[in-house]
């Protein structure tokens, strides 16, 4: 189920209206929400809702007897079996296909052809991100940061359908406080969240789905048929359909989510306006980066203790690892070891640049640190390792001619870019003027705004990019 | 990447929360949100029948279907009657023009 279908639309509308009318107490507001999450899941696959709850059971469980221990050694032994467990979980489903082709791979270059099980396992959606939170969950109940939750407000943290599929990750000390009274609207809220909603949708149905149907995938799917500036309007052109479409579904989740009543934090602050690597993750996933960084980076490295090599290395394994967690593939590896690389370049210029030597000015750190990142895009977009160098070396090769990008299309990618030069604070002041207006109003200009959305739409819609992860 | 320790929560704040304001937290606004959202979605169904038939036929076939498609090809042809699909249908045309649009000059060669 698509956030931007009609088969979500009426889906939204019929919870919305269960939730508001029929919840007698906040205990059953939050069990309606979670019959009305797992029917959301179990439109991809009713299977996948067992693993679900297996996986909350596991952490609810996990928690409970860590914060009931005083021991603690018995107390580190239950948080490792219960990280263990969930890594267990992402292992098998996405990490086992691509482990087996592997060993294959060896044994057959040692002379040890072997005929391997071959296991078709089916991606449940959203496994990355509800295990994630399980994790995060499972070590801040370790270190005291939040008290163990009922295994109520734990299923729901994990379950609840805006944020289930594809983020942002929500922390337990976001989610968890909100669910212990009934939570309450204000017309700021409600306003903010229709805005997001209509924002994200034309993002993801306007921008996204136009660019990747009509050019990006076309051009990656044929890096020799195209010219060399088509290649590099593909590759901005897929810097711009990533954003619109990532950002766009977790501008959809907090907005359908405050119209429940809870607020997730922000995940995206216009990335492409970042003068650095490091400055870019602060403002790209910003739930994901938050999340390698405080458990992976400072709980699990070290952080910044040790010496600047030590940083470079904790650095390099972070984005490594995070570069894995969005699959099995050497493209995704590259990427993150391509991230991982330049923020320890970063860092160590920060350290041993020469006194006296000038600053970049901020337009060139944007625009570097940009291309940087479409650098990334172009390992992270690409079908193998093999076809990123053919795309990076078509890029030069391929010549000037055959120009097949449309006006349409350039004019979109402009666009996905100018966002990011827009003032930071434009969606929340618009917001601030639309909570004045009377119902009617607002509703006439919502449903122009999904009028116009759906006229420019691309017929059909593509699944979210970040639904594979 | 830059640290920092002890922490809980995403630092981030959430988007939905504005500068608070005495006036709208006393305002009630579920009704509001509610009145909103069913006048977008009345507008929607005068408006936009195209969408509501287009899913009805992508459902799987069923005698339920049937029907339900049935009545959407119905209001369908009673929004084209009234006119008030006409602005979608407008709107969807100038979007196609301007998806037809190419650059001045030579098609691209073959294998180029």
């Amino acid at each position: 189920m698509l956030f931007p279908t009609l088969t979500f639309g009426l889906f939204f509308l019929v919870t919305f209206c269960v939730v508001w009318v029929a919840s007698r107490s906040n205990e059953w507001r939050k069990i309606l929400l979670l019959l009305a999450s797992w029917v959301f899941y179990g439109a991809w696959d009713w299977r996948f809702v067992a693993l679900l709850i297996l996986s909350a059971v596991l952490n609810w469980g996990a928690a409970r007897l860590i914060s009931d221990s005083a021991d603690a050694v018995m107390r580190k032994r239950v948080m490792i079996a219960g990280v263990v467990g969930n890594l267990a979980i992402l292992g098998f489903f996405k990490y086992y296909g691509f482990f087996l082709e592997q060993v294959g791979d060896v044994l057959a270059a040692a002379g040890f052809a072997r005929d391997l099980p071959l296991v078709q396992i089916i991606l449940p959606v959203g496994v990355s991100f509800f295990t994630f939170q399980g994790m995060s969950y499972l070590i801040d109940v370790y270190k005291r940061r939040v008290p163990a939750a009922s295994l109520l407000d734990i299923t729901f943290l994990m379950s609840f359908f805006p944020h289930l599929v594809a983020g942002p990750i929500v922390r337990a000390a976001d989610l968890v406080p909100q669910l212990q009274t009934t939570p309450r609207l204000n017309r700021g809220m409600v306003a903010s969240a229709l805005l997001l909603i209509v924002w994200g949708l034309f993002k993801k149905a306007v921008i996204a789905s136009e660019l990747a149907t009509q050019f990006v995938d076309p051009v990656f799917a044929d890096i020799a048929g195209h010219s060399g500036i088509d290649l590099m309007l593909a590759a901005y052109g897929y810097a711009v359909q990533i954003y619109c479409d990532f950002s766009a579904y977790s501008d959809m989740a907090i907005g359908i989510a405050a119209l429940f009543g809870y607020r997730f934090p922000r995940n995206f602050d216009q990335p492409y306006r970042a003068a650095s690597l490091q400055e870019f993750w602060r403002r790209w996933h910003i739930s994901l980066s938050s999340w390698l960084r405080d458990y992976l980076y400072i709980d699990a490295l070290g952080g910044n203790r040790g010496g600047v090599w030590y940083i470079c290395r904790n650095l390099m394994i972070t984005m490594l690892l995070g570069g894995l967690w969005h699959g099995a593939k050497w493209t995704f590896l590259i990427w993150g070891g391509l991230h991982g690389g330049v923020l320890a370049i970063e860092r160590l210029w920060r350290e041993f640049r020469p006194a006296g030597w000038p600053v970049l000015p901020r337009w060139m750190g944007v625009l570097i640190t940009f291309h940087i990142v479409v650098l990334g895009w172009i390992f992270f977009r690409a079908p193998s390792f093999g076809d990123a160098i053919a795309y990076l070396h078509g890029i030069g090769a391929n010549g000037l001619g055959g120009f097949t990008a449309t006006p349409l299309q350039l004019a979109l990618i402009l666009f996905g870019l100018a966002i990011h030069a827009a003032p930071p604070r434009l969606l929340p002041g618009i917001a601030l003027r639309i909570r004045a207006w009377p119902a009617p109003v607002l509703g006439v200009a919502t449903g122009v705004a999904i009028l116009l959305i759906d006229a420019m739409r691309f017929e059909g819609v593509a699944p979210f990019i970040y639904y594979q992860f | 990447m830059s640290e920092r320790s002890g922490s809980t929560r995403a630092e981030a704040p959430s988007p939905v929360d504005l500068a608070s304001d005495a006036e709208d937290d006393a305002r009630p606004a579920l009704g509001w949100a509610a009145g909103s959202i069913l006048v977008a979605s009345v507008f929607l169904l005068l408006t936009n029948a195209q969408a509501l038939n287009g899913w009805a036929a992508e459902q799987e076939p069923s005698e339920t279907m049937v029907r339900v498609t049935g009545a959407t090809e119905g209001w369908l042809a009673a929004t084209e009657r009234t006119r008030s699909a006409a602005p979608r249908a407008w709107l969807h045309g100038v979007w196609k023009r301007a998806q037809a649009a190419r650059f001045a000059g030579p098609a691209p060669a073959e294998g180029d």
